[in-house]
Parts: structure tokens; C-alpha cells; sequence
């Protein structure tokens, strides 16, 4: 950073073991002592869906489900969750079915450049979970800490009550717009959606 | 609940029926449904033809009140104009979707930059020997290293990767290291020592037009005197001396902050020469190919050894347009290292970047007659452009000649100027350069309504230019969609009723915007050799099309709008259609997601590559039916004879057939402008083949004892000339209103008195939450452009320009007061509200006055006119009236003579008169100096 007193990270702090369920899998990876949940999360896990905007805790990309409650992992300390279940947005689909948060979020706009939709889903997730016929109100509370530049969170609040009426089963998850062709990839018709390489 | 799941038994392959849906909302498998041989797509039976989504010109139901249009006979039904799923929103909901930071490349290692910390100095020595000795460490390079400068303005190349000699705002990069982890690199970075030689550095932009003794750029010369001007613009048009003695004037000196984008994924990029000595370079980036050629350039290699991916882009907004130095830093980190190099920006080195909305004083005087007429603008924008010049030399133009529509004018008066100072570069930004006037220039107009007592609506709707007609700087306005945004906001707010009829505390306001759809000249090239957009198309035997671009999808859906316009015109499902965006070596040059072009340009270029696969499909049926391909209807998946729909082929016999001489299909579409403007210096700026409209009303809440505003409703009515994608559309229009929103009310870039950036974090640099957003009626105007893509125009920009002076004049009507310093932060507010009470002698701020409206007789008048006005206006969107119109008639000018010949003092100036030098405002004194040339300075 501009102008601050350096603090050495080298040596780095002792490495162990962590262990968690990571989306339902039992995960153990060998961590800095002093590691944050984001990077292990995004580095040991593979976890590249949580996204990293801010480092402090002002934006919610990073925002995972800790034993159910939404959760800024770039302000947890991964030790803090160790043997917890964590949920993150690759752990919302079922299989290749996306939820219906995350069909709703596609067919509503809820997502334009995409970025902090990972936090989102799993913020208003973690809502429906508790409450499937919240208020636009309880919506706003739920998903405050999150950022959006591109939406204007408009339609990510009718993406949710969307959702929402799926849950209370008022609604059925909408068919493909055109019966879609059947494609095992979920990704659409765009280019292949994982990078060249893969996570460590 | 995943065991139970697991435990249904045999688990099929997904995407069949999907009927089976549990009650907890969880799809189930089902049977596999297969798609039969030969029909191309999933659904053994043809789709009728949706006669809603056919223009009626050629026999559908859709209304054309705008008349026929040259793609009618392109539509097929199929998917245009129909709310449309982002054709990428799985892999975005998924977590799947790669952004920047999420390539990992085996063996990779991490970059990081070493940046100043002084605003402007020399740099005297670089000792990189300690960081050198740390274990991990791979590479280390400084600006020794790349000594080729670059920059997104072939004009303005004042950038290098790294300092070369001077550093020029806190944040400017110095060096930059390797390591094999993140922490190995910060240790590293911190362990190179820098010796500067302080500099005398400037930070209030008003001190750029002075001469000092080292200028932060110098340009040779062209350089105005030695002051730190980096460009300076001189326009007037039309008849100066209308404006004197008017019926109503108005003048306002205004303050704006700058602004950043604030997108959520910080810059990030990953380069990689691959095993053929060629740079894989993977980047965030609106514009690659402008990226593609810095590189070549810094890195001294051809164009044809680098290879551009672009990533995912997490948001945009004009911030991720440049090439950037540090694209160029991990390209030679990884040369020199020969490992893949990673760097990922905090998002405090975001706000180094920056690129933001130039902080600008803003100096606007404009004038009307006695029957309202508007008889002059006269602005004056001093922008404070930071350490590069960036986008800035068309940012001075866009400050000025993007006002001079979408009313008709008298005179118009410009005089801009760009300074550098020491602080992090401004650049292009969502409603590039227009904002700011536009914010000044509609509140004058909400102030010159009250001085005449009329509606500012019905003031602004009897001085519109018509459709098709011609601004008094020379641009070409084809389709236009003013009048029925204007009309549509007013019913939908319910204006009449509320407009200076609501307590203290409460306000409405009006607010119009004006944007180029796609920039008419390239920067790049000539336009006369080279496309703007070019798209290919490839069809190979299985029928899925896949569609090469280079357009770059920033969120805004540009893929998708590419990919419905080719399923339009061959009558596919959008699932057949494959758009490949993402690498340079695969896509032809496109110039990139700026000046709202992409939609305009690109799917203008699809859809000619789409016609002509479409007529070989009908020449391949023609073949086998014997039926001319005039007689014969696409529709999905489908060719059959007009009269007999029984007689036919399928479109995958008809794709084999036409595939019999030469396999796969391919062919190529390009859009270039068609050739416009004006001859004068700087007419190209702002020149574009469409322009779109937008008029928002907002209503706000002002607590008149903390100053705190409330936006709580607003309607956005914006003419995008036939909306592709109505929900992308309605989701840009929302957005923008947010973003337009954050600019009015709370974000701003503060800098200290020492010339520090105090707030370079989301947490001080406030973003509107989900609280802060007012309810947004989008409505959107389809006033079908001629030359758009089946009449489409931008919907990105534009959006943003209203919703500022909506605002303000919506808190002059709440509480009586207007505020020229944006942010309106509560203290602003509060203490202009104390400031009146002291004035006025007022003891409780609750019995503020608020301003009332009674009507003068040139209310009457004006309905009058704006009446007529829109019967002209309807004649001329049609081929019902098609004579010339150029603006001026509105004062009685004869549109088929040239207006210097008709009216003595009617002029176009590109710079001033020696006698106008004293007269000129804060920008117009850059006007002062000399450029060296004319000095006998440095040749």
C-alpha cells in the first residue's frame, strides 16, 4: 500500500492442516495458521465462484454460508471455520439443476457483469432459508451488505421474491425459455466457462 | 438432502422436460428426450411464427409507427424484442464464469507493483539488490525496461509501463516483482528502494492553467505555453448576438467531484508466453484490441505474437478501456521470469488507476427570447484530467458539443480546457464527458422556466429538434425519441399535479439526457479503410453457428445481442448459436465496449454476415424446391414456400445441400459509419451515427433539519430506438439510475489539502446500497433508428445523463434552493438551508418557503407550439415529411440555405477572435497563452 509502514509476511506462519465440508465435501488442506477463509477458500479449495472485490469487508462478493449464516470470508480467518459447513455459491446448484435462486437471478437480470452475483445468491439464499416469503423490505436487510454496480439491485430484489415463490411452492421453476437444447454444461451456449489451468 | 437426491436412483443426463419438479423446488431428472435426425434443435416440431415480433410493413402485427425499416425483412420472429436471458447468466450464477483473477495457469507466479508515494517527483535511483536476495523472488523490472510509451489516443501516447523519469501522482508505478507467492512479492516490493527528487506538484486544477517551471507532460510544440494544459477546445456556432438582451438568463458556476466507477472486480491480469514465444495475455478488458496494440508497442513484438483473452469482465463502465500499465508490467515479469505471472489489484491501487469522471468546474450561461426560445448557450468546463491524458482530449470535446441537443439553439458558445495534475489519471467514464454539462445545462433550463413562469416540460417540448434534422454543430439526429419520453414521464410521474404542488420537503424535477450511439469515427483508423465492427459467422454441418467477435460483453449483454440477432435472422433457437468473443486470434478486430457502440455497430455487422448465410440457405432450397428464394419463408429450424408451408426443407437439409461444394458455411459482415459532420476542428467529436434520448423525472425527500436527501421515485423513460432486449434494457436504465444516483448524492473522490486521496476503499467512497435506491419506473421509447440493427440504439450510457439534474431540480422544488456543488451531501445541504434562513431571517427551517408556479401567458403559447411541434414531429419521423431541417428554423431560418448567408453574425468557430480574450471564462483563459510553436520554442 501507498505509503504505510510495511509489515513483513515473510516468514510466512506455520502451516497446518484444515479441515471443513466445503458444499458438502470434506475438504482438508494444508494452510498458513494466519490464513483468511477467501483465500483458502479460493486458492487451497478451488472455490473461484467466491469472489474477492474489496479485501475489507464493504462489498460481499466474498459472502459464503458458515453453518448456514452468510458470512464475509475475507474478514474470517479460515481457523475460525475450521470443521464448519460452508456453503458457496458452487454449492447451490444440484448438480447440473440450478437452484431457484440462481434460475430466477438469469431469467430476472439479477446478474449483468456477474461479479458480486455469487455473493448475492448466497446471501439471499441463506434468506430463504429462514423466511421463503420475506418482504422487499427483509430482502433489502439481507442483501445490504452486498454491492451491485451494474443492476441497481432492482431486479435482483424481484429475482429473489421470484425465488421465493418457487420455495413456497406458488410458482414452479420456469421452463427453458426455447426448450433448450440438452446440454450436460449448464454454462449456456458461450465459450467453455472454466479459465485454461484449473485451481490449485 | 444431496443423500436423498442421490438415493432417487439412476441419475439421467439434465436439460430434459422439465416437468418434474419436487416441492422443495428442485428439478428432477426425467426421461432423456432426443431431437429428432434433421430438424437442428431439441423440439421435433416447428414453432409457428410469433406474428407479434414481425413489423407489420411485412405483414406481422408489430406497430411501426416510425414506418418500415431496412432489416423488416430480416425479422423472422424469432427472438428480437422478446426479454431475453443473458445467454451467459448460467455461468454467472454458477460461480463458473473466469473474471481476471480467476485464471490459474500451472506453474504461475505473482506479480506486484511497486508504486510512488509522492505526487509528483524524479526518480534519481532504483536499487533492487535486497529484493533481489529474497528467496522467491523471480523477477524484478523497472521502467528501464520498457521505454515505449503508449496510450488509448494515438494523439496522447504520455504512458509507460513503468516511471521512465518521473512519477506523477501517488499510486504512479515505479517498478514491479515476482514472486512465487503473494507474500515473498509484497516483501519484495518493499525491499526495492527508491530515491525520488521531490517535485513541486499541483493538485487544484485552476493552477494547471498557469505557466510553472515543469510541466507534469510536455508536448512538444504543441505544448501551451509551459502551463499544464493538456487540451484546450474552442466552439461557437450560430448567431451571438441573439442572446442579447433575452427575456430569461441563467448562469451558474458549478463544482463536480470527481468520480470513480467503482466497479466490483478490481483489475487484474495474467500473462503467459506460451511454448511458441507468443504472449497469452488474459485481461478484464472493454477494449482488448487497444490493449493488443500498447502491448505490441511496449513490448516490441509484433501484433500477430500476442494473443489477448479476454476474460469475464466484472463490471466496466469506461473504467476498464485503457491499455494499462500493469498489463504491460506482467507481460515482461513473465518474460523475464518465463512463468506465467499473476496480478491481482486492493482495491485501493483500483483508485490509483482510476480513470474516473473528471472533477470539473463548470461555468453555464444560457439565454431565451421573448417566446421562449433558446437564443444561446454558453458553457465553459475546466476538467482536471490527473496525471495522463487517457481518454481526456475527447472528454474536452464531449463537455461541450454533447449539449447541443436535444434543443434547438440560437448560439452556442464553447470553451473547454483539460489540465494535468498530480493526482490519479481521470478518463472515460459511463456518459463520457457529457454528464456534468448536461447536469448544469437542464437545471438552467428548470431555472429559466421559473424566471418565465411556464412548465419546464412544456418549455423543454417546445424547443426540441424534430427527427432527422441537424444540430447547430453539425450532427446528423436521425431517429428521436424526446418528445414521447418526455410526454411518457410526465403522465407516468402524474407531473401536473405534483410540480410545485408538494409540501416543504418533498420535491419533483425533471431532467433530459442526449448520447452518442457509437463514436462515427474510429480512433484508430480511417474510416474509409476500415470497418468499425467486423463479425464472422461459421456453420458447419451439425447447424450450430458459431459467431466470431470481438466485441467485449462487459455485463451489458453485448454477447447475447450479437447471438439474438443471428437466431433472428436464421429463425434458430438461441441455444445454436455459439458466440465466441473472448480471444484476439480468433476474433476479428472489433474496437471494443466504448462510447455505447457495441450494440449498434456489432449487431449491425452480425446481421449482415447473417443475411448472407441466409441467402445461401434460400438458394440451396431454391435448388431443391424450385421455388425463388422471394417465395420462401424462414422460420425455426424451417424453409418452406410462402403459399403451401407443406412444401419445404428442413434447415438442416437445406444447410447440407448448401454445404455440398464447399463444407461449412462462413461468411463476414462488417459495419462502417456512413460519412458525416462538419469540417471545422473537432467536428468529428460527438459525432455518431444515432443518438439516443432520455427524459427521467425523480421525486425526492429533503429533511430540511440534517439536509438528508431521499430519492424515492423515479421514471426513466429512454429512447433506445427498438429495445433487442428488453430486460437487458430496463436492467441498463435501473442501473444507470443507480450509478447517476451515486454521483448526485454521495460519491465523490475526496483529496486533502496535502493533495491526498483519503478514500480510496468502498467503505469511504460511498456506492449506493439497496437502501439508497429509489423505485425506478423504466419506461422505454422505440423510435426505430434507420440505420440501427432492426432499429436499435445504445441504452447504456444515455440512461445516466437525467437522473442528476432530476435530482437537483427536484430538491430546488422541495425545498427552494439550488445547490451547484455536487455530491449533495447532508452538510451541503445543511448549510445552504442555514444560509437562507440567516438571510431571510427565518427561525425554524420547517417554515422554509417553497417555490409555487403561476402560470404566465406564455404558457399558452408554448403548449401551443409544442403541439405543433409534435405533428411535425410524427410527419418527419415517417417519409411524410422529409425536407431538410436544420437548426435555426425554429427562428426562422431557411433550412435549404446556408445559414452563414442568411444571417450576418451566423458563424462556426473553431478558436477565438484576439477581441474575445477578455471575455473568456475559467477554461477560455487557456485560450491565453501560445502554443511553443507559435513561440519560436522547441520545433
Amino acid at each position: 500500500m501507498v505509503g504505510e509502514e510495511h509489515v513483513s509476511m515473510v516468514p510466512a506462519a506455520p502451516s497446518k492442516i484444515w479441515a471443513a465440508d466445503v458444499n458438502g465435501q470434506p475438504k482438508e488442506v494444508l494452510v498458513n495458521s494466519n490464513a483468511i477463509l477467501l483465500d483458502v477458500l479460493r486458492d487451497k479449495v478451488g472455490c473461484l465462484g467466491v469472489k474477492r472485490g474489496c479485501d475489507m469487508g464493504t462489498c460481499g462478493c466474498c459472502t459464503v454460508m458458515i453453518d448456514g449464516e452468510p458470512r464475509l470470508s475475507c474478514l474470517t480467518m479460515a481457523q475460525d471455520a475450521e470443521g464448519c459447513d460452508i456453503t458457496t455459491v458452487e454449492g447451490l446448484a444440484d448438480g447440473a439443476h440450478l437452484a431457484p435462486i440462481q434460475k430466477c437471478f438469469a431469467d430476472h437480470g439479477g446478474s449483468q457483469c456477474g461479479f458480486c452475483t455469487p455473493g448475492f445468491l448466497v446471501a439471499s439464499q441463506a434468506l430463504l432459508n429462514e423466511n421463503s416469503n420475506p418482504s422487499n423490505q427483509e430482502i433489502a436487510c439481507a442483501i445490504e451488505g452486498n454491492l451491485c454496480r451494474c443492476t441497481g439491485y432492482q431486479q435482483i430484489i424481484e429475482s429473489i421474491q421470484a425465488a421465493a415463490a418457487i420455495h413456497r411452492g406458488e410458482s414452479e421453476l420456469p421452463a427453458p425459455a426455447s426448450d433448450a437444447h440438452p446440454d450436460p454444461n449448464p454454462s449456456g451456449p458461450d465459450e467453455p466457462t472454466m479459465p485454461p489451468g484449473h485451481a490449485r | 438432502m444431496r443423500g436423498d437426491f442421490l438415493s432417487g436412483g439412476y441419475k439421467q443426463q439434465p436439460g430434459s422436460g422439465g416437468n418434474s419438479i419436487r416441492k422443495d423446488g428442485k428439478r428432477v431428472a426425467g426421461k432423456q428426450k432426443f431431437a429428432p435426425p434433421g430438424s437442428g434443435g431439441s423440439d421435433p416440431v416447428m414453432k409457428p411464427r410469433d406474428l407479434d415480433f414481425i413489423p407489420e410493413m411485412v405483414g406481422g402485427n408489430e406497430k411501426q409507427p416510425a414506418g418500415a425499416h431496412i432489416h423488416d425483412r430480416a425479422r423472422t420472429g424469432t427472438i428480437v424484442g422478446k426479454p431475453t436471458t443473458l445467454v451467459d447468466a448460467n455461468a454467472k450464477v454458477t460461480g463458473q464464469a473466469w473474471y481476471g483473477d480467476d485464471v490459474r495457469l500451472p506453474n504461475e507466479i505473482i506479480g506486484r507493483i511497486v508504486r510512488s508515494p509522492h505526487h509528483y517527483a524524479k526518480v534519481v535511483s532504483i536499487d533492487t539488490s535486497k529484493a533481489e536476495k529474497l528467496p522467491g523472488v523471480l523477477a524484478i523490472a523497472t521502467g528501464e525496461d520498457a521505454p515505449n510509451s503508449f496510450g488509448v489516443l494515438p494523439v496522447t501516447k504520455d504512458e509507460h509501463a513503468m516511471a521512465v523519469e518521473k512519477v506523477r501522482h501517488v499510486g504512479d508505478l515505479v517498478a514491479c516483482v515476482a514472486a512465487i507467492d503473494e507474500a515473498t512479492a509484497r516483501e519484495a516490493a518493499a525491499l526495492i528502494d527508491v530515491e525520488y527528487e521531490v517535485l513541486d506538484s499541483i493538485h487544484d486544477m485552476r493552477k494547471g492553467l498557469e505557466d510553472v517551471d515543469e510541466p507534469i507532460h510536455w508536448r512538444g510544440k504543441y505544448h501551451v505555453g509551459t502551463t499544464n494544459v493538456q487540451k484546450r477546445v474552442f466552439q461557437e456556432f450560430g448567431d451571438r448576438s441573439m442572446i442579447e438582451d433575452p427575456n430569461a438568463m441563467y448562469h451558474g458556476k458549478w463544482k463536480f467531484m470527481g468520480v470513480n466507477h467503482g466497479f466490483t472486480e478490481p483489475h487484474a491480469v495474467v500473462a503467459h508466453w506460451d511454448s511458441n514465444g507468443r504472449l497469452q495475455l488474459y485481461t478484464p478488458q472493454q477494449v482488448p484490441h487497444y490493449a493488443h496494440r500498447a502491448l505490441a508497442t511496449v513490448l516490441d513484438v509484433p501484433m500477430h505474437q500476442v494473443n489477448v483473452i479476454r476474460t469475464f469482465v466484472g463490471g466496466g463502465f469506461g473504467g476498464k478501456s485503457d491499455p494499462f500499465p500493469h498489463e504491460m508490467c506482467a507481460a515482461i515479469l513473465a518474460r523475464k521470469a518465463g512463468r506465467p505471472v499473476r496480478i491481482t489489484f486492493d482495491r485501493e491501487e483500483v483508485f490509483w488507476v482510476n480513470r474516473g469522471r473528471h472533477p470539473s468546474h463548470i461555468e453555464v450561461q444560457m439565454y431565451a427570447d421573448e417566446e421562449a426560445r433558446i437564443s444561446g448557450f454558453d458553457i465553459d468546463a475546466l476538467i482536471d484530467g490527473g496525471g495522463f491524458a487517457s481518454f481526456g482530449h475527447v472528454t474536452s470535446y464531449y463537455n461541450g458539443v454533447l449539449a447541443t441537443a436535444p434543443y434547438e439553439l440560437g448560439s452556442f458558445h464553447y470553451t473547454g480546457a483539460r489540465v494535468w495534475t498530480n493526482k490519479p489519471a481521470s478518463g472515460a467514464m459511463r456518459g463520457h464527458g457529457a454528464v456534468n454539462t448536461r447536469c448544469a445545462v437542464e437545471v438552467g433550463l428548470d431555472d429559466m422556466a421559473e424566471q418565465l413562469q411556464v412548465d419546464p416540460i412544456d418549455l423543454r417540448l417546445a424547443n426540441l429538434l424534430p427527427p432527422h434534422s441537424r444540430t447547430i454543430s453539425g450532427f446528423r439526429i436521425t431517429s428521436n425519441g424526446m418528445r414521447q419520453a418526455l410526454q411518457k414521464v410526465r403522465e407516468g410521474s402524474d407531473w401536473d399535479n405534483k410540480f410545485r404542488k408538494l409540501p416543504l420537503g418533498k420535491g419533483i424535477g425533471i431532467g433530459c439526457g442526449f448520447f452518442i450511439s457509437g463514436s462515427g469515427l474510429p480512433i484508430h483508423w480511417d474510416p474509409n479503410k476500415f470497418p468499425h465492427a467486423t463479425v464472422h459467422l461459421q456453420i458447419d454441418m451439425d447447424g450450430g453457428v458459431t459467431v466470431h467477435t470481438g466485441a467485449a460483453d462487459i455485463g451489458q449483454g453485448s454477447t447475447t445481442a450479437v447471438a439474438q440477432v443471428v437466431a433472428e435472422v436464421l429463425a434458430l433457437p438461441i441455444e445454436m448459436i455459439h458466440v465466441r468473443s473472448h480471444e484476439s486470434d480468433t476474433s476479428p478486430v472489433d474496437l471494443g465496449s466504448y462510447s455505447s457502440r457495441v450494440t449498434f455497430m456489432n449487431a449491425n455487422a452480425a446481421i449482415r454476415a447473417a443475411l448472407e448465410i441466409k441467402e445461401k440457405l434460400l438458394n440451396a432450397a431454391w435448388d431443391t424446391l424450385g421455388y425463388h428464394p422471394d417465395t420462401l419463408v424462414l422460420n425455426d429450424r424451417r424453409i418452406y414456400y410462402k403459399h403451401d408451408p407443406a412444401i419445404g426443407m428442413s434447415y438442416l437439409e437445406a444447410l447440407h445441400k448448401a454445404q455440398e461444394d464447399k463444407g461449412a458455411l462462413i461468411s463476414s459482415g462488417a459495419y462502417r459509419s456512413p460519412p458525416m459532420g462538419g469540417v471545422h476542428k473537432g467536428a468529428a467529436a460527438g459525432l455518431a451515427p444515432a443518438y439516443s434520448f432520455s427524459a427521467y423525472v425523480a421525486e425526492v425527500e429533503v429533511d430540511v433539519e440534517t439536509g438528508m436527501i431521499k430519492c424515492t421515485d423515479v421514471w426513466a423513460a429512454h429512447d433506445c430506438g427498438k429495445a433487442l432486449n428488453p430486460l437487458a434494457v430496463e436492467g441498463q436504465i435501473i442501473g444507470s439510475c443507480h450509478m447517476g444516483l451515486g454521483q448526485v448524492l454521495t460519491e465523490q473522490m475526496v483529496y486533502g489539502r496535502t493533495g491526498h486521496l483519503q478514500n480510496p476503499n468502498l467503505l469511504e467512497y460511498k456506492i449506493p446500497s439497496v437502501h439508497e435506491m429509489p423505485n425506478v419506473t423504466p419506461i422505454i421509447i422505440e423510435s426505430c433508428d434507420p440505420e440501427g440493427p432492426f432499429g436499435a440504439k445504445e441504452a447504456g450510457e444515455g440512461p445516466l445523463l437525467p437522473i442528476l439534474p432530476a435530482v437537483v431540480n427536484a430538491v430546488y422544488d422541495a425545498i427552494g434552493i439550488r445547490i451547484n456543488d455536487l455530491p449533495l451531501t447532508p452538510d451541503k445541504v445543511w448549510a445552504a438551508i442555514a444560509k437562507k434562513m440567516k438571510v431571510d431571517g427565518i427561525e425554524d427551517p420547517s417554515s422554509l418557503p417553497v417555490p409555487r408556479l403561476d402560470f404566465s401567458e406564455l404558457q399558452s403559447k408554448l403548449a401551443k407550439r409544442a403541439a405543433n411541434h409534435e405533428i411535425r414531429d410524427k410527419r418527419r419521423q415517417t417519409t411524410e415529411d422529409t425536407h431538410a431541417y436544420v437548426n435555426g428554423v425554429l427562428f426562422g431560418f431557411d433550412p435549404n440555405v446556408p445559414l452563414e448567408e442568411q444571417v450576418d453574425g451566423w458563424k462556426s468557430a473553431d478558436k477565438p477572435e484576439p477581441e474575445q480574450l477578455a471575455e473568456l471564462g475559467l477554461a477560455g483563459k487557456a485560450w491565453l497563452k501560445d502554443e511553443q510553436r507559435h513561440m519560436g520554442g522547441e520545433n
